[in-house]
Order: structure tokens, then C-alpha cells, then sequence
């Protein structure tokens, strides 16, 4: 608070325009507004590997010019926009617009400003730096670049003020749109469902959770504090669309909250949460008409799509022409069509935009789709529920089914394009062709660093150009909404919703105690994570991992074993403690069983000397690397020994020893004869250092399940000489030894 | 231009507003955005488009009459390309367009009379120095008024000499060498300019009047006794319908969709009161009822938002139906529909299909399953054909459909019916 009362100070003394310094009184009366033109999210890849979600063609227009209208239309004077990743690409947009430009005198706008940020890694990062700017003098709109809405908020920035004006402390609004308790569109496109705890007299937002289908709790635990307000609502029927009042208290709020990132989970779970530390009170406008919804994912672009088309959103429909130069014009059979569409006779074409210059040759039919400008569709097209985008060529005969493709995207005759399928700019898919329909293709002639992919030939045909893309689920460098929700952003990534690829998952939330549960999670995070392509070869050897590891709270897994990792990375320090105390904390947070905590210790522990194996880490032996990462860090060892064997039991100790050889047969990239000798120098160290037992060792190796398939042998091969040593072990040797790798 | 701190959504008012402290430019864009947007629609239209040309005449800068009308030409078919279901704003643009062409005519006759007029008076006046006088001259003599005696707006109360002045500077030959030529053109274009925005002010006039002219017909249309379905009754209507009241008495059925949902108070329901208080009867009616009422209606009311030449009718969607229920009864249909909505052309294919509107009001989008499954098409418009309508109640009097085309010639000159096509803009 008191932190507040300076900022707003400062806001007011020190304009950053003198001209518009004037009086604290004018600034209020300029309503002013932030979008959010970057989401750090990766669900629209391929496509924005190359554009910016929000630059992205939605009915043929791009994203942010429905936010920007939308805005426009609520009298909005001032605008920031911040961007990160192609901020270029924005701002050329912005720049090139006659509408939007700032020095342009029709701009709506009296100003348009772009922030960039360099190092920011997530929309807390944006608004810390807002709030540093001093920019923001009262009230002002938080919008993301992909919000497409025409509702009226001067009905709710009204509410706001009288509410601020009531109570100092209250200072954000959020603006929800209800969609009923049946089954909607837009709420299953969301993947992840929010839940608000409202007080329904006042409004006021008194918890707020998330829950998505793939956790494995399916309760909520509701705050005891909230009880004490007597009255309240738990709704799940609303689309956050992503419009928030706010006071620059709020801006505040997130400058002493430095570890914040997501507007939603962080922010506002944080807020209420804290808040008799806080005292903040934040708001909830339930709307019941009015159209507002944001293009988060693919799910929701195909939605909202619909909805632009079924005019949901009147006034921005295609025949608006929002755009300068557009000029849809509705026809029979509810399309909307540009001046020079070239639609020959008997062609059907319905409930469909269809862009300037496009030409659709004789008996093809477009159904429920949007196709760009200068489009080429040849004879006997069949389109349905597809998007295409400016000067794409689908040639004679081919038919596509509910798929995006990119622009310039050439499809050959008589191809088949199944539903999902994902098609990015320049791909060429050659004729003949029928894409596989599970899972759904995503082509894209650039990979995920934007190189240029090779072309896979066997995809796209001969001729064709562009590969397979993969999603690479890369915990570390994720920029994802969801770091540790990894599930719902897998349900979230492609254009269907289907649980289908998922079932293992879904099962285990039904099924407490099962082995699949231990299953799909490692599918998804322990082989993916460590970049295991082969995933039914993980699966095979995993499947038989004790039953007690089953009822494993969801992500505890992930985010251990990220955690032991960054720690035994860490240059600058060598304790361990801190590591140890979150991992603690994570298992109590998660209620991990022994055996969870088992296999994410082995697996960090797997990783960081794997790493050491590796080249650009020095590609040091064995030996060396094992020793490297179980010493190098005061108390790691100890760690291991209290934590991950759990005991002094000769069980136990096998257990773990069980536990390092699969992980190690679960790291990719590494041949299966360096793998054995790492898990024999594992396995020494460990000795030497007191973790493991000569009868724990010997256990292990007397376990059926440690050579239950060939890898497994092949690994436990490697290590008949330290057992055979250990058999006839003589002390001092080790003792020895274990001087010599301490003075590494 | 942020208004107070309750609103800030643009508004018509807000726009007017601001034109002072606008562009020329940044005004219409404003306005074509707003309309685009639906922040401007119907009646309001009309108005917009008038205040808006007639800062293009104030503000813009042309320097004879052809620039002036290609600069209202394009700006009014932008307007009207922004808004293609509101005709009433071509209707206005095609009055201004005749407005100016009638005082530009107007001053050309005006020149050959000033011609012979001057040279009457030079031939009059001793000028025993010519030479001497010309700086002076446009100052003092009548003949020629400076700008600023102009600017005065006296125009008015102008006599024939002052008239006179107001010259088409290409073909001048009034004062001969002695007066310079590009003294000339500013004089003329001022005087025009004012005339001309003089014009639109009566246009403005005359929509803000409208409706209160057509309700000066009520007691003329309704009389004693009378059962009046009043559908859907728009502002026009209301006023009509009042006036009424307070000369006569008789019986209103209000007919409206079915609001299903908990509207906060009953439709109309300040109408009714008006109603009431005048000692009028009012009985409300969803429009699914309103079939079995017309036996006891002795006349149908709606109001129109656009007349097309042939006489059929852009109307709110449902009044079709009330319309032709009423024909099927022989009972008379009476259009409310001031002249500014009287449009020289034929409705378009768009237009006899209607204009589409957000399903919301049928359907709402928290219905997951019906948006899901259907697809609805809301009509917010109806072509009403002419041969349902009896009587079209204009401000200047009720008409018949034969003597519609009369009313068109009257108002607007053949030449700017396509206005909008004259541009070749895509």
C-alpha cells in the first residue's frame, strides 16, 4: 500500500509527456490501455515460428485489430503495447497500418506507444517493468493481443470506479463472460477450466483456482477464509477473456510479488490467497451477453472463428470491412465473399469467408472455412472446416478436412488432408499424398530453432518440401503458460480436442492405484523430457515398476527432478542444501511416496552425469563424470543417501539401484555400452561413498526385474565386474580410490 | 476527446463534439468507424451524415464548384460504402449534392444578371480615374463586397446586388481589368461555402423536424374510436401516436417480439405511461398474437427506415408480417416515413434478403449446445413490397405510392443518384 501511494505519486509528478502532463484530474479522464502482444506460449507452432500469434489471420484479419478495435470502440486514448518474441514484425504492422500508426491523423488513439523488454520471460516481467515506467496514470485496461470481443465496458469501468471510490483497495476488475452450465465450445476449447470463487452480491473474487481434465486430483480445496464471508458462488461456467481493470495498485502489487508470471495462475490465485497480507480485494464482472473471448490456442482460434462467422460478434463480422480496403459482402448461403473472388459455376460455397483474388474452379465444394486472399483451389475440391490462408494452392481433386494451412501453402491433386492437420507457411505437399490422421501431421518447412528442416520425403511425398514438426517438450527452456502443468498444454497444442491419444492418462484418474498411471506420466515427462523419441521402447521397459509408485501426485515428478538438476548445474554454488529444501517441500506440497522421490533423485542424479558425458560438458569418462556429480556438491551425497535410498534396508538400496539403471536406459542419445559403464561408476561411487551397500549392490544384481528385458541385461552387464570386485572386496582398495576422485 | 468520466464509448455527440479540435480527415474516419461499428445506426445516421459534410464544405479546401461536390461525393460514398444497410445517409449526401448544384446554378444565373447589371453601372457611374481607385474598389463598391462583409452572414436579407457579387469567377467580366481575378474566386467560394452550409443546416433541420411534422398529421389519420396496432413503434411513431393522443381517443396495441428474458421493466413501458396519462388505452402483444388481433384493428402503424423508388420499404424485421396480415384484412397500413428516407433507387438483392444480426437475441451464446448445433439467422430488417402499403405519412403530408416518384424528382437531381458509382475508388 504504502509502496502504492509513491508510485502514484510519481506517476502524476513526472509525466513522461509534458504535454500531457496537465492535472492529475485530465490524466484520469484519458482512459488508457496495455496489451499484452506476447503470451510466451507455444501453441500456435509451427505458425508462429515465423508470425506472432497475434499477427495471426483469424477470418482473414489479423488478431490485433480485433483487440485494437475492440478497444477503439471503448473510447480508449492511450495505448502500450508490449511485445517479445517478432516484436519487429508488430510494430512494422502497427506502422504500415493507416488506421493504427501513430503519427496517422485517423488514428483513434491519441498515442501508441511500444515497450520492449529485453530480458523479460513472462508477462510478470512486462508489468514489473510497467510499473517502473510511471506511465499509467488511474484506470487502465489489461487486454492481450489476441482478445476478440465487442462487449461495452463503460458499464464496468463505471462499477470499478464506484468500487474504488468506496474502497482504496479495491483495484482490479476482471471481466468474465458466462457460458452456461452445458457443454460449450468455447469452454472446452480452453483446456484448462478456471474457477472463481465470487461472492455473488458484491462481486467480489474470493478464490481462485485452475483445474484441467488430465490432473489427478479432481477436488478443489476451497480456503477456509472464504466461509467467513457467508455468501458465495464456485463458478466454472466462465471464459476469462482476458480484460482486466485495473488500478496501478495492481501494477504495484506485481512489483512486490517478483516471482509472479501468469496473470491468471500466478496473480491472481496469489493475490486473493494473500490477501489478509495484502488487503487488496479484486473483482469479478460476470457478463451474460456480449461476445468476448481470446484466441489462447488453436482450439479456441477454430472457435472463435465459427463464432466471427455465425456473427457472435457483431460488429466484427467479415462484412464490417473493419479493415481498410476489405470488401466482404455477405451472399446466399451465409458467406461472405471479397470483390474478384472467382467462384465458377457449380461450386458450392457455404457459411465460408473467402478472400480477395481467390479462384475456386468447378465442382468444388467450401464448407464452414475461411480462405485467404489470392487462394488457388482447383476442380473438385472438397474444404471443410478448414483454414487457409493467403495464396495457399490446393490443386485438383484433393479434399481437406478441420486443418490450418499456412500461407503459400501448396497441396497437390488429389490429396488428403485429415483432421488436425497443422500445414505452416511454405509447405509443399506433393500430389497423391494422404497425411496420416493419428496423431494429425504438423508440417513446417523451418524446426524449432527456425533452421530449415529437411524434408521428409516420406510425409510429404516426392517433390513436397517441409517435415514433421515436434512439439520438443523441453522443460527447461519451456516458455510455456503451464511449466508445470504439462498436461493440459498436450491437450491444448493441436486444433481437436480429444482425450483419444490420452486415454492412459484419463485412466489414471479413475484408477488410483494402477501402473499406468507411472506410464503415461513418463511417456510424457521423464522419455520427453530427456528426449527419448522411442516412446513405446520406454514404455516396455517401465511398465513393471512397483505398483507402490502409483499414486503419484501429478508434475511432483517434473518438477524434482528440474529442480535437483538446475541444482547440481549451478556454477556459482556449491550447496545443495536449498535444493534440498525445495525438494522437500515439493514432496510434502505433492505427498510423494518414497518411491516417487526414488526415481526422480536417480533420474536428476541419471541426467546431470550423462550430461557430463557429453561434449560441450567436457566429455569426461565414467568415472569421473559419476564422480562429478555426486561430489562436486557439499551434501549431494548425503542427500542421496538419506533421501533417495530412504534407508538403511538392503531393499531399499536395491530399490535405488534399480531405480538408476532405468533411467539410464531411458536416456537417449547415449550408447548402451557408455550407459552401462556410467551406471557401473554410479554404482562404485556410490559404494565408496557409504550410499550403497555391498548387500544392497548384490541385491540388486540378484533382481529378476534389474534383467527383465535385453537393455536392461545389457546394462547390468557392464557392471558384472564391479559385483564380482565387490564380491571379493577388499576395503582399503575403495578407500583408496575414493582419496584419488576427491581431489578432482 | 475522452467525455466525462462515466462514458467513454464514442458517441454521435462526442464526435460532434470534437470536430473543432479534429481533422477533417480524423472526423470522418471517426464517423466511418462508428458506423462500421454499429455505434451509429438508424436515425442518427441521417443527422451524422449531415453535420459531417457540412464540415467537409466548411474545412475542405476546393476552389470552384466541381472540387467542392467531388469532395463531398467522396467523402459521402465512403460514408455510405461503411454503412451499406443505412441508405439514409446516400439519401443525405445526394440532398447536399443537389443543394450545392442548385446554388451554383443559382449563381451562374445570378452572373450573366451581373454582367448586364454592371455593366449598366459602370456605364452609370462617372469613373473619371479608373486607375486610381482599383485598390479600394472591392472594399467600397457595392458591387463587389469584400470576404468579410460576406462572412458577416447577412446573405439573408441580401438584395438583388448583393447577389450579384457572388460571382463564378471563370466567366466574371464584371468590373473589367480593373479588379484582380484571385480576389475574386475567394469571394465567390466564401459566399458559396456559407450558402451551401447554410443549405445543410436546413437539411439538419428539417430531420430533427420530422417527426414532429409527421405528428402534426396524427389527428388527421387517427380518429375516435380507432383500434391502432402500433408495431414495434420506433421514436417516429411514439411521437405520432401522442400527439394523437391528446386530440382524440382511441385504443393502442403495442406489438413487439417476445421478450423471454427478465427485461427489467415491460417494452415500451414509458410509452404506455404517456399513453395512459393522455387517457389512451394500451394493450401489449407479442407478435406471434398479433394475427388473431388484426380483425378488430382498424389501422396498422409502423415507421420505415428507407423508401425505395419503387415504393417497397426497409423496416425492422417483423413488421412484414404485421404488414401483410393487415393487407389480407383490407385493413389500411400507414407508414411513418419523413422524406430525408425517401431513396431514388431500387433495393438491392442484400437488402430484400435483410441485414443479419447477432443471434444473441434469439439464442444466447451461454447455450452451449444450441450454439454448438444451430445456426441462427437473426433478420434485424424486412423488405416490406409496395403493394402492402396504403399510405405513406411523409413530414410534408400523406402520399400515395403513385406520387412517390414526384417526391423523388423534387429532392434530388438525377445526376447525383449514383453518386457513389462516379468514383471509380475500389
Amino acid at each position: 500500500m504504502s509502496k502504492q501511494g509513491g508510485k502514484g505519486g510519481a506517476a502524476a509528478g513526472k509525466a513522461k509527456k509534458p504535454a500531457k502532463a496537465g492535472t492529475d484530474e485530465k490524466r484520469e479522464d484519458v482512459l488508457q490501455a496495455v496489451i499484452l502482444a506476447d503470451s510466451f506460449q507455444d501453441r500456435f507452432k509451427p505458425f508462429t515460428l515465423e508470425t506472432p500469434r497475434c499477427l495471426l489471420p483469424l477470418v482473414n484479419v489479423p488478431v490485433i485489430e480485433y483487440t485494437l478495435e475492440f478497444l477503439a470502440s471503448n473510447g480508449v486514448q492511450e495505448v502500450f503495447i508490449y511485445c517479445g518474441t517478432h516484436s519487429e514484425n508488430i510494430e512494422n504492422y502497427i506502422h504500415e497500418s493507416s488506421r493504427w500508426n501513430p503519427g496517422s491523423v485517423i488514428s483513434p488513439f491519441s498515442s501508441l506507444e511500444f515497450i520492449r523488454v529485453s530480458d523479460a520471460n513472462s508477462i510478470g516481467d512486462f508489468l514489473r517493468d510497467l510499473d517502473k515506467r510511471s506511465i499509467i496514470g488511474g484506470d487502465f485496461i489489461l487486454v492481450h493481443g489476441d482478445v476478440v470481443s465487442n462487449i461495452q465496458l463503460d458499464a464496468a469501468l463505471a462499477k470499478h470506479r464506484a468500487r474504488r471510490e468506496a474502497n482504496r483497495d479495491a483495484c482490479m476488475t476482471v471481466v468474465l463472460r458466462s457460458v452456461g452450465e452445458q457443454p460449450h465450445r468455447a469452454a472446452k476449447a480452453r483446456g484448462i477450466t478456471p474457477v472463481f470463487v465470487v461472492d455473488p452480491t458484491t462481486g467480489r473474487c474470493l478464490q481462485y483456482e485452475e483445474t484441467h481434465p488430465l490432473q489427478s486430483g479432481r477436488y478443489l480445496n476451497l480456503d477456509p477464509a472464504v466461509f467467513s464471508h457467508g455468501q458465495f458462488e464456485v463458478r466454472t461456467d466462465l471464459v476469462d477473456c482476458g480484460i482486466d481493470i485495473c488500478t496501478p495498485d495492481v501494477l504495484a502489487l506485481w512489483s512486490e510479488s517478483f516471482d509472479y508470471e501468469l496473470p491468471r495462475k500466478n496473480f491472481l490465485h496469489g493475490v486473493l490467497k494473500d490477501w489478509e497480507l495484502n488487503g487488496k480485494m479484486l473483482y469479478a464482472e460476470v457478463l451474460d451477453d456480449g461476445y468476448a473471448a481470446r484466441a489462447t490456442n488453436l482450439q479456441m482460434y477454430d472457435c472463435i472463428s465459427r463464432d466471427v462467422l455465425e456473427r457472435w460478434t457483431l460488429p466484427f463480422v467479415p462484412d464490417s470491412n473493419l479493415i481498410h480496403g476489405q470488401t466482404y459482402r455477405r451472399i446466399k448461403g451465409g458467406s461472405y465473399v471479397e470483390d474478384h473472388v472467382v467462384a465458377e459455376r457449380g461450386t458450392k460455397v457455404t457459411q465460408s469467408a473467402v478472400g480477395r483474388g481467390t479462384t475456386i474452379k468447378t465442382g468444388s465444394t467450401v464448407w464452414g472455412s475461411t480462405i485467404g486472399r489470392r487462394c488457388k483451389i482447383g476442380k473438385n475440391v472438397k474444404i471443410e472446416n478448414s483454414y487457409i490462408w493467403d495464396d495457399a494452392v490446393i490443386e485438383d481433386g484433393a479434399s481437406v478436412v478441420h486443418s490450418i494451412l499456412g500461407g503459400s501453402v501448396v497441396i497437390g491433386a488429389d490429396c488428403h488432408i485429415p483432421e488436425g492437420t497443422l500445414i505452416s507457411y511454405h509447405a509443399h505437399i506433393a500430389s497423391g499424398v494422404q497425411l496420416p490422421s493419428k496423431p494429425p501431421a504438423r508440417i513446417s518447412v523451418l524446426s524449432d530453432n527456425k533452421q530449415l528442416a529437411d524434408t521428409d520425403v516420406s510425409l510429404v511425398g516426392k517433390g513436397g518440401k517441409g517435415a514433421s514438426y515436434t512439439v520438443i517438450a523441453d522443460d527447461e527452456d519451456s516458455d510455456d503458460e503451464d511449466g508445470a502443468d504439462r498436461d493440459p498444454a498436450v491437450l491444448q497444442s493441436s486444433l481437436l480436442y480429444s482425450l483419444e491419444g490420452l486415454n492412459l492418462s484419463t485412466s489414471s484418474i479413475s484408477t488410483l492405484a494402477s501402473d499406468d498411471e507411472y506410464d503415461s506420466d513418463d511417456d510424457i515427462s521423464l522419455a520427453g523430457s530427456l528426449h527419448a523419441g522411442d516412446f513405446g521402447h520406454a514404455r516396455d521397459r517401465l511398465s513393471s515398476f512397483a505398483s507402490d509408485d502409483a499414486a503419484k501426485p501429478d508434475g511432483f515428478h517434473n518438477d524434482a527432478v528440474h529442480g535437483l538438476v538446475d541444482a547440481l548445474r549451478a556454477d556459482d554454488s556449491d550447496d545443495f542444501d536449498g535444493a534440498k529444501l525445495e525438494f522437500m517441500g515439493l514432496r510434502l506440497a505433492n505427498n510423494a511416496s518414497d518411491g516417487a522421490m526414488r526415481r526422480a533423485i536417480a533420474v536428476a542424479f541419471v541426467r546431470r552425469a550423462a550430461e557430463l558425458l557429453a561434449p560441450e560438458h567436457g566429455a569426461l569418462e565414467p568415472t569421473k563424470a559419476a564422480a562429478e556429480a555426486l561430489t562436486a556438491k557439499k551434501g549431494a551425497a548425503k542427500f542421496v543417501k538419506e533421501v533417495g535410498v530412504g534407508g538403511e534396508g538392503v531393499p531399499q538400496q536395491a530399490e535405488f539401484a534399480l531405480a538408476l539403471q532405468r533411467a539410464l536406459g531411458a536416456v537417449k542419445g547415449l550408447e548402451p555400452a557408455r550407459a552401462g559403464a556410467l551406471l557401473a561408476a554410479l554404482l562404485q561411487q556410490l559404494y565408496s561413498l557409504d550410499v550403497l551397500e555391498e548387500e544392497g549392490i548384490l541385491a540388486w544384481w540378484a533382481d529378476k526385474r534389474a534383467a527383465e528385458n535385453e537393455d536392461m541385461d545389457a546394462l547390468r552387464e557392464k557392471c558384472r565386474v564391479l559385483v564380482e570386485w565387490l564380491e571379493n572386496a577388499d576395503e582399503e582398495e575403495s578407500s583408496e580410490e575414493e582419496d584419488d576422485d576427491d581431489e578432482d | 476527446m475522452a467525455p466525462s468520466q462515466a462514458a467513454h464509448v464514442p458517441t454521435l455527440d462526442n464526435l460532434i463534439k470534437s470536430f473543432n479540435n479534429q481533422t477533417l480527415e480524423a472526423s470522418i474516419e471517426s464517423l466511418i468507424f462508428l458506423l462500421k461499428r454499429r455505434q451509429v445506426k438508424g436515425d442518427e445516421c441521417a443527422k451524422a451524415t449531415a453535420h459531417i459534410l457540412r464540415q467537409v464544405v466548411a474545412k475542405s479546401k476546393w476552389n470552384d464548384v466541381d472540387q467542392l461536390l467531388s469532395r463531398v461525393q467522396s467523402a459521402g460514398s465512403r460514408l455510405a460504402r461503411a454503412a451499406p444497410i443505412e441508405p439514409v445517409i446516400g439519401n443525405v449526401v445526394r440532398r447536399v449534392l443537389g443543394l450545392i448544384r442548385d446554388e451554383a446554378t443559382e449563381d451562374r444565373n445570378a452572373d450573366d444578371l451581373a454582367s448586364e447589371a454592371a455593366s449598366d453601372i459602370q456605364s452609370l457611374t462617372p469613373s473619371t480615374n479608373p486607375n486610381a481607385h482599383p485598390p479600394q474598389r472591392p472594399a467600397h463598391v457595392p458591387v463587389r463586397p469584400s470576404p468579410s462583409v460576406i462572412s458577416t452572414g447577412l446573405q439573408v436579407s441580401k438584395s438583388m446586388f448583393n447577389l450579384l457579387s457572388v460571382a463564378n469567377p471563370g466567366d466574371s467580366p464584371i468590373t473589367g481589368a480593373s479588379t484582380p481575378m484571385s480576389q475574386a474566386q475567394p469571394a465567390s467560394v466564401h459566399a458559396l461555402r456559407s450558402e451551401v452550409m447554410d443549405g445543410i443546416e436546413e437539411i439538419l433541420d428539417e430531420i430533427n423536424q420530422a417527426d414532429d411534422q409527421i405528428a402534426g398529421f396524427s389527428d388527421i389519420q387517427i380518429h375516435p374510436g380507432d383500434y391502432v396496432l402500433a408495431y414495434q413503434p420506433s421514436r417516429t411513431v411514439e411521437r405520432f401516436l401522442i400527439k394523437a393522443a391528446s386530440k382524440r381517443r382511441f385504443t393502442v396495441i403495442i406489438a413487439s417480439h417476445a421478450f423471454s428474458d427478465g427485461a427489467s421493466e415491460p417494452p415500451y413501458a414509458m410509452l404506455r405511461k404517456k399513453l395512459n396519462a393522455a387517457g389512451v388505452n394500451t394493450i401489449n402483444l407479442a407478435s406471434n398474437g398479433l394475427m388473431a388481433y388484426i380483425p378488430r384493428v382498424n389501422k396498422v402503424i409502423f415507421s420505415a427506415k428507407a423508401v425505395y423508388q419503387n415504393g417497397g420499404l426497409l423496416v425492422d424485421s417483423g413488421s412484414c408480417i404485421a404488414a401483410q396480415a393487415a393487407h389480407e384484412y383490407l385493413k389500411p397500413v400507414i407508414v411513418l416515413c419523413p422524406v430525408y428516407k425517401f431513396c431514388p433507387e431500387d433495393p438491392s438483392d442484400e437488402v430484400s434478403r435483410g441485414e443479419l444480426g447477432n443471434p444473441s437475441s434469439y439464442v444466447s451464446y451461454a447455450n452451449g449446445p444450441a450454439v454448438d448445433a444451430l445456426e441462427v439467422e437473426n433478420t434485424v430488417t424486412d423488405y416490406i413490397p409496395p403493394e402492402l402499403i396504403d399510405v405513406y405519412l411523409t413530414n410534408l403530408g400523406p402520399q400515395t405510392r403513385h406520387h412517390l416518384a414526384s417526391i423523388l424528382a423534387d429532392h434530388y437531381k438525377t445526376e447525383d443518384i449514383g453518386f457513389s458509382l462516379q468514383l471509380g475508388e475500389p
